[in-house]
């Protein structure tokens, strides 16, 4: 495994988000995937507050919309995530708080995709929410704070 | 920042605060005698606006602070005690902001807010008038000695000083990058809310009613909570990293406009009255794609101050 790392960070676009001296790289590709964290896990709180009871007159229909806006910005994570693990992939490929990272990110993805076919896959107009989607609310918010800790920690911890 | 002289910027601002809390008690205790609801909620909408317009005061305060600190014909001793006396006076008046924003949403959500909103705006309001004074008769003293408060006045400290602040980061290394994590929840929930209340303004989930997503907008106001927290926490302890830091002053610039719409959500009644299907006004939906694109510049010139600023 240690050889497609080593191999990633060579590659020239690996050296160009590491080393290039612009803002245009390594610190946009950042900024990016500061701003897809906000889509991704705002929309998502949003989700999981009204699943958990906040604001109970929230219609659950149109709400189904923002599981694509979850979508859109996990897309942009998962792309500028991507960037900035070939700049650094030695390092970061053995990392076990890196790691620890994606394993929460992971948890998040499969508790927002269980969601989102738990609350809307019935035939129940409007849908219901069951125990099952709430217990799956409260998950994918704990997943996504623990990722955002682990992922913060990384500028401190190497 | 070659453009502007962020200290002079402290100058021009600073009546804000003081000023301004005069005229939104005075608005409060006149819609008393008038009887006035409106004037009420014109009280409590001029405080939420002075909370709001204090942070770039109190943070072009700091640019002023290491512009003039160590100069001829300034007292130190007189600048700090006027920094402590304004991180408490600063404290007060955003406490106030948030308290008068809850009884607008309660106005709002439920006719009239809860027993003890409003009997707690006017008395915070109150010691945040007093605190204001004080942090700025101080502040006067820096360079009008005819102002003549005490020697004991000026060195006196408050329970808050910038100086503990500043050691407490510096002997506690987990303050720091908790304080970042927790400002990167904030500013999920803060941006995910209100991302979704303005997509509602503009169409994306029309068939809920405007209402039922402003059950919401405490979260997001507990989003904004936490980030000014951690967010002065940073600005107290390191701040060489912010007061000649360019996109932090983009930063704070797009705060102010998307703060203006986080009250323009929560209070406008064609906005309330909007029920399932409705279409929002083209003008409120620019307004919503504005806020969108302020907290989207809110995050960049934050998440660029270490790469377009000099600091870090």
């Amino acid at each position: 495994m240690m050889d497609v790392y080593t191999w990633l960070e060579g590659t020239a676009f690996a050296t160009w988000v590491r080393e290039a001296p612009t803002v245009w790289a390594y610190a946009t590709i950042l900024t990016l995937h500061t701003m897809g964290m906000g889509v991704l896990v705002g929309a998502s709180m949003v989700l999981s507050l009204r699943l958990l009871g906040v604001g109970g007159t929230v219609p659950l229909v149109p709400l189904r919309i923002l599981f694509r806006v979850v979508w859109a910005g996990f897309v942009v994570n998962l792309v500028t995530g991507a960037m900035l693990f070939m700049a650094d992939a030695t390092g970061r490929g053995v990392q076990g708080l890196f790691i620890t990272k994606l394993l929460f990110v992971a948890t998040g993805v499969v508790s927002v995709i269980l969601t989102e076919r738990h609350v809307y896959s019935g035939n129940a107009d409007p849908p219901v929410v069951s125990a099952t989607a709430k217990r799956l609310a409260f998950l994918s918010l704990v997943a996504w704070v623990a990722a955002i800790t682990a992922g913060r920690l990384l500028a401190y911890i190497r | 920042m070659p453009f502007v002289n962020v200290p002079h910027l402290h100058l021009l601002m600073n009546h804000i605060p003081t000023v301004g809390t005069v005229i939104g008690l005075g608005l409060f205790l006149l819609s008393f005698v008038r009887r006035s609801e409106h004037l009420k909620h014109a009280s409590l909408e001029v405080f939420f606006l002075i909370a709001l317009a204090s942070l770039p005061v109190y943070l072009t305060g700091l640019a002023a602070q290491a512009a003039i600190t160590g100069g001829a014909g300034v007292s130190d001793a007189a600048i700090a005690a006027h920094h402590d006396r304004a991180i408490l006076a600063f404290t007060f008046v955003e406490i106030t902001g948030f308290v008068a924003w809850l009884a607008l949403w309660q106005f709002r959500r439920l006719a009239r807010p809860a027993g003890w909103t409003t009997p707690a705006f006017l008395l915070l309001g109150v010691m945040t008038l007093a605190l204001m004074a004080d942090a700025a008769s101080v502040g006067g003293e820096i360079r009008h000695p005819e102002i003549k408060v005490s020697e004991t006045a000026v060195a006196a400290s408050g329970w808050v000083t910038a100086a503990s602040v500043e050691s407490l980061v510096a002997n506690v290394p987990w303050i720091w990058p908790a304080a970042e994590t927790l400002h990167f929840i904030g500013l999920s929930l803060l941006f995910g809310v209100l991302f979704v209340v303005n997509l509602r303004l503009l169409g994306a989930l029309r068939a809920a009613s405007f209402a039922s997503l402003h059950r919401l907008l405490p979260w997001a106001m507990l989003g904004l909570g936490i980030n000014l927290v951690t967010g002065m926490l940073f600005c107290i302890a390191a701040p060489s990293q912010y007061v000649t830091n360019t996109p932090f002053y983009w930063k704070i610039g797009f705060l102010m406009i998307a703060g203006v719409d986080l009250l323009y959500l929560t209070v406008i009644d064609k906005l309330w009255a909007l029920e399932p299907g409705d279409d929002a006004a083209l003008l409120d939906k620019a307004i919503a794609a504005s806020a969108i694109v302020a907290w989207v510049g809110v995050i960049y010139g934050g998440r660029m101050l270490p790469f377009l600023g000099d600091a870090f």
